[in-house]
This record gives C-alpha cells, structure tokens and sequence, in this order.
C-alpha cells in the first residue's frame, strides 16, 4: 500500500485520457441524492468526494436488475468506478464468495469483476444511518478495493491498494508518490473524527455477532411488532449491497432471464405443491433479519449487513432495524 | 471448467417416451444430448421451452447413462405443461445438483427407507443403487404410503423388490378402496411391524413434509440416532447453484448442501419442517 497524489484537475483530466478505453463513474452529488454517474469532463466540479454512501449500492454494477443468462455477453468495456464507499467494497466480498464460488462461477458477475477498477472513498462524514463501525468495518477502505481516494482542496490523494490500482497510476498524467506523510496528516484527522462521529451517532448498538445473538433468541412478538409497519415492497433488499437473491425466468429457445428477487415478497418460498414457509409476513420479515446476522455468518466468511444504514433510509414504513436491535439488546 | 462454461444454461435432452403412472403423475424417458450422470440422490433442473423449469431427482438408475426417467406429479404451472409434452418434444436440464445419498456410509448395513407419495420416485434410483452393491448390504426395508391404492406410482416395483434377495418392501394407504386388502394408515404406522437391528442400521425419509417431520420423530422413537436419518429435503430449488436465495432452509442452500441431510445437521433450526 503507498499513496501519490495528483492535482484535482490532473486527475479529472486522467479520468477524460482514459474514457475511451474505460466507461468511468463517479459519484456527483445535486440538491437531491449523491449518486453514481458517467464521468464527463465539463462535470467535473460536480464531483463529491470523501461524502456518505452514494444511493445505488455496487451491487447494482456487478448484477444488473435484469440480464439474459443464456447467451455470452461478447467483449465488454472495462471500468472505473470511483468514490465507492467501504461499506459497499465489504458488501462485495460476500457477493464474491457467492457468485465465484469453485464450480459454480457465474461467468458473467466473473466478467464484470475482472474488468473493473474500483477507485474506493474514505468517508470523511457519516450519514444519518451510518453504522459500518458497529459491524468492524472501517470507514476508509484499506484492503480489496483497488485504490482508494482522498480529496484535500485542489488535491486529490490515492492509497493504492492492489497491483491493479497500481497499473493504472501510471496511465494518470502528473501523478507523483507521496514521500513527505505530513501531508496525510489531514487524512487522518479526518478518519479519526468521522470513526468518533459514528461511535457516539451508534453508542449502544449491538455489534454484528452480538446482534446475531439477540436476533436468533428473539421471540416472535418484537417480529409482529416491526412487521405491522412492513408492507413487502422489498426496497430494503433492492437497496441493500449484500441481498443478491434472483429468479430464473424461461423464454423460447430455452433462454433464461435472471432477475433480481427477494425474500421480502410474497412467494419467494412457495413450493409446486402449495407449502410456503414464509407464507405470513412476519415470518417474511424476520427471515431478512435471520438471513444477514445468524445464517448467511454460519454459511459465509464476509459480513451480509455492513452497515451502511440504506434499509433504513428506503424503509416507507419507517422500519429502522436499529431501532429493533435496540430494542432486544 | 473452461471459461466458456455457463452454469445457467441446459443440456438439451429428447423425451422418449412418456410413462402414465397414476392419473396425476407421469414418468419422462430422456435421452440427454450430451454426456450426463447423476448420483443417487442428486437432482437436476428440468425445463420446458419457455414456460419455465422445476427441480427434479431422477427416479431411474444413476448406472445408466445414455437416458434418465423423471417422474412428475401434475401440481402446477410448469409441471402441468410438461404432462402435456409428446415424445419427440426436447426438454432442458440443467445439474446434476447437489449432495446425494452417501451410499457408501452405507455398506454392510440395514438399510430401512419410509416414504411417501410422490417420493417413491428418488427413492426408485436409491433402490436401483443399492440393489447394485446388494452384496455389501445386510438388508434393505421399504415402508411405503399412498393416498389410495390408485396413488401408488411404479407398483411392479413392490413385487420385484419382495422377490430380491435382502430386499422386503411394504404398502400402506390412507384411504382403501375395494379391491386393496393391505394395510390403511399412514406409512409411519409400516414402521412398527418391521424388523431392524437398529444400531447396524441407517434410515432414508423421503415423502411429503407432514411424512418427514412424524417419520423422523418416529425413527427417533425407535432408538435412531440423528445422524443414523437421512432426509431428503423439499424446497423451492430454483438455480441449483447455491445462489438464487429460494431454498435456504437456515443456513443451508438445500440445493447445494443438500437435497439430502442427516437430521443431526438440521435438526437445530425448528422451521425445517415448515
């Protein structure tokens, strides 16, 4: 890991020298959201860096809401995706062990992993919902993004990460190592102050192994009480950068459509001969909860809530599972 | 597995014949148009040309390899449009997925299978194996129940089986009509009647999920031990890759860690019956 730096406008030029060759985004923030979108020179000054999580979890980059499955996408542009936040580079280490699972590899979230370049973002804030420090994971990614990225006025600091990070700093124009760590000083500053913002923002919330705890012992009452507020719409799985369940869907010729699916709507267990485990709402609701803090940490390595706070915020029935948690604790 | 390889997308297989078992349910001879092989217990994803596919074990013998046979209860939308499907019609299949019976835990015991309904079906490949290694196999008991007499699928079965040496097979119903003069009741009830020596034995569960859950209790009643039960679990297995999210059951993937489970790996989550 080392750090160079680059003037903001070397680097927004960089990011232009290399657009034919890469599709490049970048979070860009307006009076509304912060969210992801295709770099153009003359936007550069729309740019937000070191800010929350933008609104489109990663996810979304590696599997599309709706993709044909059956027939081979041919050459693909590679990517750049820039200011993506730890709390979604944590999230995609769980889609990792899932979808390039030995044997089983999906040839096309495959595809998409091997050409991208995630340019990562400390956060220099929290947002309202913000946790990921309750769940052991850092605001300012240091390992499995590629590069990660600090803004400091005019200029623009990189901690490269990975040998394919490091590829692309020599593609950027001006671009020189940083020897003088004086001048990371701010760097750190900012890292300790938004890590103490979001412990006093979560004092009290349970972290991830304790909460699988309380969550797996809850009875069904404090379920029925969160579910009446649910309505099954799914925007917390939509939203969520770890929830990565699909449906199969056949079309002539033996084509297959894999869509996007989730535990929160209706059916999603039904079986041909009519059973459906999670038939009642509640019992819908609960599985969410199961399935992020007591399952899916029995069965994987890699966390399946990273706290970045998003089904909380998508929530139109002001479900916060924070809240919940407090409630058992 | 080269690069090239895409887990979503079937072997193409031609339906040869198309065998009616009972009024509900019918068998599909396939001959897979490239190589495929199965273990016992394992399932495959079976399509129809856009209407969609449904997770199936193969009721034929995993020994033969040039064709397998698929028995299918008519329940819904994809299963109805298969009932209608002609020889000559080509399928999809996707698999083998999953963890089958582990066969060869098996030898030098008493092997006791309770089923039910349209369970018959995997349990028809399981005793295709294990009349195979016979040889290496102190006993093999089945108990098995229908709804009526006219629900009981591959009834030629019983008789071939009673006439194998090791080998004894029962029927029960839960409703008779005039012509059956064997047991009613429900396939549990075969259980107090057999004649195992439990602590050389394994028992195979494989029915609908009312079956699993008072069969399991049952075997545990008869002094099994949980890791002496081998289920054979049914859930909504959609991908088969351990990957869409349809049959988690806890922790499981039921398509990739199962179909198939001792009750001592499961028996910690209370919904598994559900």
């Amino acid at each position: 890991m080392y750090y160079i730096s680059i003037s903001k406008e070397d680097w927004h030029r960089s990011l232009e020298y290399l657009s034919p060759e890469y599709d490049i985004f970048v979070p860009v923030k307006d009076e509304y959201s912060l969210d992801y979108e295709p770099f153009r020179l003359s936007m550069a000054d729309q740019v937000a860096y070191n800010e929350p999580k933008p609104a489109t979890p990663l996810k979304n980059f590696f599997l599309p809401v709706r993709e044909n499955v059956t027939s081979m996408a041919g050459t693909r542009k590679s990517r750049i995706i820039v200011g993506v936040p730890n709390c979604d580079i944590e999230a995609l280490l769980l889609l990792d062990e899932i979808y390039l699972d030995d044997g089983f590899t999906d040839p096309f979230y495959r595809t998409r992993r091997e050409t991208t370049i995630l340019i990562a973002s400390d956060c220099f804030s929290a947002g309202e919902h913000c946790h990921c420090t309750s769940y052991g994971v850092k605001p300012y990614p240091e390992r499995h993004a590629d590069m990660a990225i600090a803004a400091d006025g005019d200029t623009v600091f990189l901690r490269v990460i990975t040998d394919k990070g490091g590829s692309l700093v020599n593609r950027l124009l001006s671009a020189h190592p940083v020897t003088d760590m004086s001048q990371l000083v701010f760097m750190e500053e900012r890292h300790m102050s938004v890590e103490s913002d979001l412990a006093l923002k979560n004092k009290g919330l349970p972290n991830y192994e304790a909460t699988g705890d309380i969550v797996g012992k809850a009875g069904k009452e404090i379920w029925v009480k969160y579910a009446s507020k649910c309505v099954s719409c799914g925007a917390c799985t939509t939203i969520c950068p770890t929830c990565s369940c699909f449906l199969l869907i056949d079309k002539p010729d033996f084509e297959k459509v894999k869509q996007m699916d989730a535990c929160q709507y209706p059916g999603f267990e039904r079986v041909a001969g009519g059973e459906d485990a999670l038939f009642e709402l509640p019992d819908r609701f609960r599985n969410r909860y199961m399935c992020k803090y007591v399952w899916r940490p029995q069965r994987f390595r890699s966390l399946a809530c990273t706290g970045c706070g998003r089904c909380i915020e998508a929530c139109i029935g002001r479900i916060n599972k924070n809240e919940l948690f407090m409630e058992l604790a | 597995m080269a690069d090239t390889y895409n887990i979503y997308k079937p072997v193409m297989a031609t339906l040869e014949e198309v065998i009616e078992e009972s009024p509900l349910i019918k068998t599909f001879v396939l001959i897979p148009r490239e190589e495929f092989s199965f273990k016992t217990g394992q399932f495959i994803e079976l399509s129809v040309d856009g209407i969609g596919e449904a997770p199936f074990t193969p009721s034929s013998s995993p020994l033969v390899t040039d064709r397998l046979e698929v028995t299918v209860m008519k329940t819904g939308y994809v299963t109805g449009h298969m009932h209608e499907l002609m020889p000559g019609s080509v399928m999809g299949i996707r698999g083998p997925y999953g963890r089958g019976y582990p066969v060869n835990e098996f030898e030098g015991k008493e092997i006791l299978i309770l089923g039910g309904g349209c369970g018959l079906a995997p349990i028809r490949s399981l005793l295709f194996t294990l009349e195979d290694m016979k040889d290496r196999l102190e006993k093999v008991i089945l108990c098995y129940g229908s709804k009526t007499p006219a629900d009981c699928i591959y009834k030629p079965l019983f008789s071939r089986l009673n006439s194998i040496d090791k080998f004894e097979a029962y029927r029960t119903v839960d409703i008779t009509d005039d012509d059956w003069d064997g047991p009613v009741g429900v396939a549990t009830h075969l259980l107090e009647d057999v004649k195992v020596n439990i602590e050389r034995s394994v028992a195979v569960v494989c029915g609908p999920p009312i079956m699993m859950k008072y069969g399991t209790l049952k075997l545990l009643d008869m002094g099994y031990r949980d890791d002496q039960i081998y289920l054979s679990m049914e859930k909504n297995m959609s991908c088969g890759l351990g990957k869409c999210g349809h049959c988690m059951m806890g922790e499981f993937f039921v398509c990739k860690d199962g179909p198939v489970f001792t009750y001592r790996e499961i028996r910690h989550n209370p919904d598994i019956w559900k």
